[in-house]
């Protein structure tokens, strides 16, 4: 997670290899390149960014489609603004806040109210408990302890390249709020703080959905590569 | 710690708190003892860092293509607006 990425030199020739994390300097460099119309500035940013902005769009509209009009018309945003952004809060920050505006603007014409309508849509939102409770023990002495622990994952798999398609796909089938959430703050780096102003969440809010949406990969994760099982 | 032990019912649940470092300091030694003790938990919060880690990992490139060259077709009229 710490390579350097420095934006002048071969970095820019192989953004699948950027970090999520950047450096102040290569955001200047970006905001700056970005005024002067490069297109080599913009299409590294979409790329670092523009899926996880559909994904989080769709905390706000009903379609695919919708979700990718308000994307482009959030990079329309971008382009636009890029002269007044005066680097008060990181530029992805500051993409995101535009995103989850028209989102918002988007998602008021669409019909759909959020975002307390899709804590029920959501259903597992309501959930009470993160890890199935048929995994812990009901009485007895030890109840409330594992009755099937969990299973250890294989680093190399599970970080694996086969596994990255996957694990998209599972991020697509999270409720709405739980995937824009992981996907701000697990996939994109976001702090709490960030991710809660972005999508206009509490913080305890905040908390629970992302806690929620880990559980929930870690339990496909653990289905799918669990090292045999459950350990006795 | 002497009270009642946190079980891993409740354990399970405060990892993310945990993990952030939200946590007041008595709930934070309960985890931690928690965690001394517990070599089934201790799986589960390897579980769920390295699923952090996996997520931190993944590349945004499974955008349509469709969808990119909107974008960029939307970003040279932008420029080429711009310019006059």
């Amino acid at each position: 997670m710490d390579l350097p990425t420095e934006l002048g030199d071969e970095a820019a020739d192989s953004p699948a290899r950027i970090e999520v994390s950047v450096s102040h300097a290569d955001e200047v460099a970006l905001v700056e390149a970005l005024r002067a119309g490069d297109q080599a500035a913009f299409e590294l940013l979409i790329d670092r960014h523009a899926t996880a902005m559909l994904r989080v769009a769709r905390m706000y509209v009903s379609t695919a489609e919708a979700a990718e009009d308000v994307v482009q018309e959030a990079w329309l945003g971008v382009v636009r603004g890029v002269d007044r952004f005066e680097g008060r809060s990181s530029l992805k920050t500051w993409i995101f806040r535009i995103l989850a505006n028209r989102a918002r603007t988007h998602g008021s014409r669409d019909g759909r109210t959020v975002p307390f309508s899709t804590l029920r849509a959501d259903g597992d939102d309501q959930a009470t408990r993160s890890v199935e409770p048929g995994r812990f023990k009901l009485d007895g002495r030890w109840a409330g302890y594992w009755a099937v622990p969990p299973a250890l994952l294989p680093e190399d798999r599970v970080l694996g390249l086969e596994l990255r398609a996957t694990l998209d796909a599972m991020i697509d089938g999270l409720p709405a709020r739980q995937r824009a959430v992981i996907t701000l703050r697990d996939i994109e780096g976001f702090t709490a703080i960030e991710a809660c102003e972005v999508l206009g969440l509490s913080d305890a809010n905040q908390r629970v959905l992302l806690h929620r949406a880990r559980c929930r990969v870690r339990a496909q994760l653990e289905a799918l590569v669990g090292d045999g099982g459950p350990r006795q | 710690m002497n009270g009642p032990l946190l079980r891993c019912v409740d354990f399970v649940e405060l990892v993310t708190e945990w993990m952030d470092g939200e946590l007041d300091d008595a709930t934070r030694s309960e985890i931690e003892e928690h965690l001394v003790i517990c070599a089934d938990c201790t799986v589960f919060v390897s579980q769920l860092r390295l699923t952090r880690r996996a997520l931190g990992d993944l590349h945004e490139q499974n955008m349509s293509s469709v969808l990119r060259d909107r974008l960029l077709e939307a970003f040279s009229a932008w420029t080429a607006r711009g310019s006059d």
